[in-house]
């Protein structure tokens, strides 16, 4: 997909709020009231940081501190801790964005993967530093895991059918001379 | 020309981003803060903002909710014959039951006009439908769409048709949160029939929660019947919750009696003060005073 003017990022905000309302949507549905074996992938923070590594004009701090906050609010979790963290994974691979830009899906991966430990423990850790109840550590682990296999399929989707991809070198040299 | 405009401004621009992330971090973790310190007060704020977000999507939950079901229903229809079978052996059964029940109810009749006893009046409900989970595979609750605005109160019970489903935490004018039996944060007071032992219900996200701070374990049999004792004065006493059962580990847990596998309506129990007894009254205490 070609840059399309100036409006073009402020429509993929808006797709990317629309895509997290959506979420939401379908995590509040009552479907399943017994508590779950295994849970599930945490989609908006796979979204995040498959737009951050791909443009990380899209996703603006602002909004995703915003949406996180209320996702915190929504979800019954403590509210500020994991969008704080998301925010703070979001901004370090929206750092190490341009590096990854000529890497490998792979390589791309393991970034979002040691993004997502490190948030993952931080926040049992402070948790655990506030005397918070806590959710079992397997849930954690499986929720970390279910995130990180879902990642590939996030970023996948974004790429094919949303058109968030990387920015290719020759963009780069000749910013915006279409529009 | 244009791109060196680009990078100028974007020189200029950087450190001004990077104190806006550090601003909302500092916001974000002040919430946080304020959060452990004062829950109430962000608690209430939270139910606020759900009270505001999910009755708006609630036109589109509900539909949405019933196809899903529908098509689990079909699939069960895959299985009708075993299922037929299933239901005339319970019927069989059920009838034995209503038998002894009706025997059992009109002996009951008796006996309480032979006592003359009176029945708490007071302990009526108010029917809410649930209109969304915590979303949160970590946190077991549901949110049913009766708030302060209908009376509801903090703390009071939630039933379905069969038993104890929770307790209503977080209240916003159209919307309450019910906090399951096995959400992490909720402990129940029960007793234990026919031992009349007192213990607590402990969730730990599992299906069936765990009991604990019971006298003597060894007078526990699995099947025997688990019902709220009243105890904290959280819930009216005498609420079924559900049956013991022994898990592999040889611990009790409680299977829980409310249908957790459909919940839909619940019964939201109002549990006023039930006045307290503190002093010994004033004919005995003036006896007591000039003896």
């Amino acid at each position: 997909m070609a840059e399309r003017g100036a409006l073009h990022p402020w429509l993929m905000r808006g797709l990317f709020v629309a895509l997290t309302g959506a979420l939401v949507f379908v995590r509040l549905l009552p479907l399943e009231t017994v508590p779950p074996t295994w849970a599930g992938p945490d989609l908006f923070v796979a979204l995040t940081f498959a737009w951050a590594v791909r443009r990380p004009e899209y996703v603006p701090p602002l909004l995703v501190a915003g949406l996180a906050v209320a996702l915190d609010l929504l979800f019954h979790r403590p509210p500020g801790l994991w969008a704080a963290l998301t925010l703070l994974g979001c901004e370090a691979l929206r750092a190490r964005a341009p590096g990854l830009r000529d890497l490998t899906f792979v390589a791309d991966w393991a970034a979002v993967a040691g993004t997502l430990v490190a948030m993952t423990l931080a926040y049992r850790l402070i948790l655990a530093v506030m005397m918070v109840d806590q959710p079992p550590l397997g849930l954690s682990l499986m929720q970390l895991v279910s995130t990180l296999i879902a990642y590939p399929a996030v970023a996948a989707l974004s790429h094919l059918v949303l058109g968030v991809r990387k920015r290719a070198p020759s963009d780069n040299a000749t910013p915006r001379r279409l529009s | 020309m244009v791109a060196s405009d680009r990078g100028q401004s974007d020189d200029y621009l950087k450190p001004l981003k990077r104190l806006l992330v550090g601003v909302l971090l500092i916001c974000l973790i002040g919430l946080l803060l304020v959060w452990r310190i004062d829950s109430p007060r962000v608690e209430r704020f939270r139910a606020q903002v759900v009270d505001r977000v999910v009755p708006s999507m609630d036109w589109a939950m509900a539909p949405v909710t019933g196809a899903v079901n529908i098509a689990r229903d079909f699939r069960s229809y895959q299985r009708l014959y075993a299922q037929n079978q299933e239901l005339r052996r319970e019927l069989q059964q059920m009838k034995s039951w209503k038998e002894a029940a009706l025997q059992l109810e009109q002996e009951n009749a008796r006996l309480l006009e032979l006592n003359n006893v009176q029945l708490d009046p007071r302990l009526t409900f108010v029917t809410g439908v649930v209109m969304a989970d915590s979303g949160s595979p970590f946190r077991q609750s549901v949110l049913i769409n009766v708030g302060a605005r209908d009376g509801v109160m903090e703390g009071w019970a939630a039933m379905d048709g069969l038993g104890l489903v929770g307790r209503i935490s977080g209240l916003g004018p159209g919307t309450a949160r019910v906090i399951l039996l096995t959400d992490t944060s909720s402990r129940v007071p029960v007793t234990i029939q026919p031992s009349g032992q007192h213990a607590l219900v402990i969730g730990d996200n599992t299906k069936a929660p765990l009991l604990d701070f019971v006298e003597s374990t060894d007078e526990l049999r699995p099947g025997d019947r688990v019902m709220t004792s009243g105890d904290g004065g959280v819930f009216p006493p005498g609420l079924a919750v559900g049956q013991l059962i022994a898990d592999a580990g040889g611990r009790m847990r409680v299977r829980i009696a409310a249908d957790y596998e459909r919940l839909e309506f619940l019964r939201v129990l109002r549990a006023y003060d039930r006045p307290r007894i503190d002093d010994p009254g004033g004919l005995v205490a003036a006896e007591a005073g000039n003896g």
